[in-house]
């Protein structure tokens, strides 16, 4: 008799439950999974918070490991959306990629506080072939013949290891492919960046992320921005000097001071368009009000005309 | 009705265990059948024997990274296999009992450490060691990120695989043997040297061939400290690539680049053939040491 006046409560109040409560809109939920770039990972980690507290039910996940793995994800179905931080290939879009820019950044090259011929390198900068000589011929051997000054000093070449799009983007500024990089291969940003800080002599290049400290806007501790001499007149001059902040390297990067390549927009991918209710949502958001952590993060806002293009690429009006 | 239980039982259990062997067998078909493509365009004497990594280019040479494979996998088993040897001498032999309980977890532990966790260790107190103290003390340059960073890490990747199996040969060998040994008046020293290792060698071989057998396909740790660079190495300074890092670093591009996936695949494949090989080798050996011993 007991048993089953328990019985009968229990599923009194399992129905209880699913009786309609005042009329109000369904809690959008569900689950969105991203992986790929390093560039788009803080970024991303800032959408994601900021989404799952306006809508508390959804689980967002997010996974760096290059923009390789993001578009070989997104195709293979393993992920809702690909982070890609180069151009999409025509390859790609014919395998089925739909490419989304959500926001814009760079990539720098970088060398180590410990350069015995700092103050030198970041007067004069250096000039696209000289950087094409490192990277692409090694034709450069020494900081001496990069600067003009008698030093015997060997140049450490560091590059990405990793299927990505820092160094897709670092190669299509020089001309070539990442498979054209020279230098020892670190694995992932972060990787690099700590590979040139404990080299001296050592010359790498990071996205902007990871080459300036969230926190104090400098460039991380160890490591130095190498001025890029845009105009090749063999010295930095003061319009061409931006590498000192976050904010002036954002800036520049928008008022498109900085070429591009180096800078380049970032992507979501996905693999036709985006069918789930709440990743249809998250892009669409991510391209309205998300828009709005874009400069706080360290990124570049995108113009009015290329975001709605992404939402119209998703089927959104 | 219990007999028909009995026999549904006894056959499901069969299935269930004949189904690792398959799914090895589904991934040697799986691999061929993608790596197929490009057997079918470029001899594999071209593929296995051509120095030029290039994919844009069409260029698909996996010597540079058949090469690096080798080497590191060779240093790691000269560093560990000495160390291994007398670890596992010792622990067996001469340890009095609570070393010997004290110290197995401990190496089942350094076993258990996952495998990025060596590689974060490796780039901390390696790559600077190789290139700070080793490299300058043969007189040469090494960025640290070498053959022989890697080396030393899978190394100790490796000691408790070959410390593990071989004490247990050790403990395999009967009691009696030694003290035929010690009757003829040898000392400790002697019969280690002159009997336990004679009877053991062949089961310390299938060690080591076992730990060589995880070194080969070890991909993370490697892949932080060895360098990445495709080109066969001449010195153990050199960075370089081996099979499973050029498949973690570019799993990425094989989506797009014709032929590339094809390419990888293929070294998967090789990978695991050559896994295989040495895996069935060391479990042949230790199972004739297992029926001897009985």
């Amino acid at each position: 008799m007991k048993k089953t006046s328990l019985a009968l409560i229990v599923i009194a109040g399992i129905f209880a439950c699913f009786l309609p409560g005042q009329a109000q809109k369904p809690a959008l939920e569900g689950y969105i999974s991203l992986s790929g770039a390093w560039a788009l990972y803080p970024m991303a980690l800032k959408w994601q918070e900021e989404f799952q507290k306006i809508h508390p039910k959804v689980r967002i996940d997010v996974q760096a490991g290059g923009a390789g793995k993001g578009i070989a994800d997104a195709l293979n179905g393993a992920v809702d959306v690909g982070m890609v931080s180069r151009d999409i290939q025509k390859v790609e879009i014919d395998k089925g990629a739909l490419p989304v820019a959500v926001t814009k950044d760079a990539v720098v090259p970088m060398i180590s506080v410990k350069n015995p011929l700092l103050q030198d390198i970041q007067k004069k900068g250096l000039k696209r072939d000289q950087l094409i000589a490192i990277w692409i011929t090694e034709q450069a051997k020494t900081w001496g013949e990069l600067v003009g000054v008698k030093n015997d000093d060997p140049i450490r070449v560091f590059t990405r290891s990793d299927a990505c799009g820092a160094a897709e983007t670092w190669a299509a500024y020089l001309g070539k492919k990442q498979e054209d990089l020279k230098g020892v291969g670190i694995y992932g940003d972060p990787g690099l960046a700590d590979a040139v800080r404990r080299a001296p002599l050592g010359v790498g290049y990071n996205n902007v992320g990871f080459a300036y400290d969230a926190r104090t806007l400098k460039p991380v501790t160890g490591l130095a921005v190498l001025p890029i001499d845009i105009n090749g007149n063999g010295t930095i001059d003061p319009d061409e000097n931006f590498y000192v902040d976050r904010n002036q390297m954002t800036k520049a990067i928008a008022e498109g001071r900085y070429p591009s390549p180096p800078a380049r927009n970032l992507f979501f991918v996905t693999k036709g368009k985006p069918q789930k209710a709440v990743l249809v949502e998250f892009i669409r958001w991510v391209l309205t009000e998300g828009q709005k952590y874009v400069p706080e993060t360290g990124y570049i806002n995108l113009s009015a005309e290329v975001l709605a293009e992404g939402l119209k690429a998703i089927g959104v009006k | 009705m219990r007999k028909f239980k009995d026999l549904a039982a006894r056959r499901m259990m069969l299935v269930l265990t004949f189904i690792p062997g398959f799914i090895v067998l589904l991934m040697l078909f799986g691999l061929f059948g993608k790596a197929r493509p490009i057997l079918a365009v470029k001899p594999i004497a071209s593929l296995l024997f051509s120095s030029v990594w290039s994919p844009l280019k069409g260029q698909f040479g996996l010597w540079p990274f058949i090469m690096g494979t080798l080497w590191v996998t060779f240093v790691a088993l000269i560093l560990a296999a000495p160390v291994s040897l007398f670890t596992a001498v010792y622990l067996s032999e001469y340890a009095p009992r609570w070393i010997r309980e004290f110290m197995k977890p401990i190496i089942d532990l350094l076993a258990g450490i996952p495998s990025v966790v060596y590689g974060v260790w490796g780039l901390l107190l390696i790559v600077p060691l190789v290139s700070k103290v080793l490299a300058p003390l043969f007189g040469v340059y090494s960025s640290g990120y070498s053959i022989l960073a890697a080396g030393i890490v899978l190394a100790i990747m490796i000691f408790p695989t070959i410390i593990h199996v071989s004490i247990e040969v050790f403990a395999s060998i009967s009691y009696q043997v030694r003290e035929a040994s010690y009757s003829l008046g040898a000392t400790k020293y002697e019969t280690v040297r002159h009997v336990v290792l004679r009877k053991g060698a062949q089961g310390f071989l299938a060690s080591v061939v076992l730990g060589l057998s995880r070194a080969f396909g070890e991909t993370m740790a490697v892949l932080m400290v060895v360098g990445n660079i495709p080109k066969a190495p001449k010195s153990v300074f050199d960075g370089a690539a081996t099979l499973p890092t050029l498949i973690a670093n570019n799993y990425g591009e094989m989506m797009t680049i014709p032929q590339y996936d094809s390419a990888l695949m293929l070294s998967a494949l090789v990978l695991l053939l050559v896994v295989l090989f040495f895996n069935v080798l060391a479990r042949f050996i230790l199972t004739r040491v297992e029926r001897r011993a009985e």
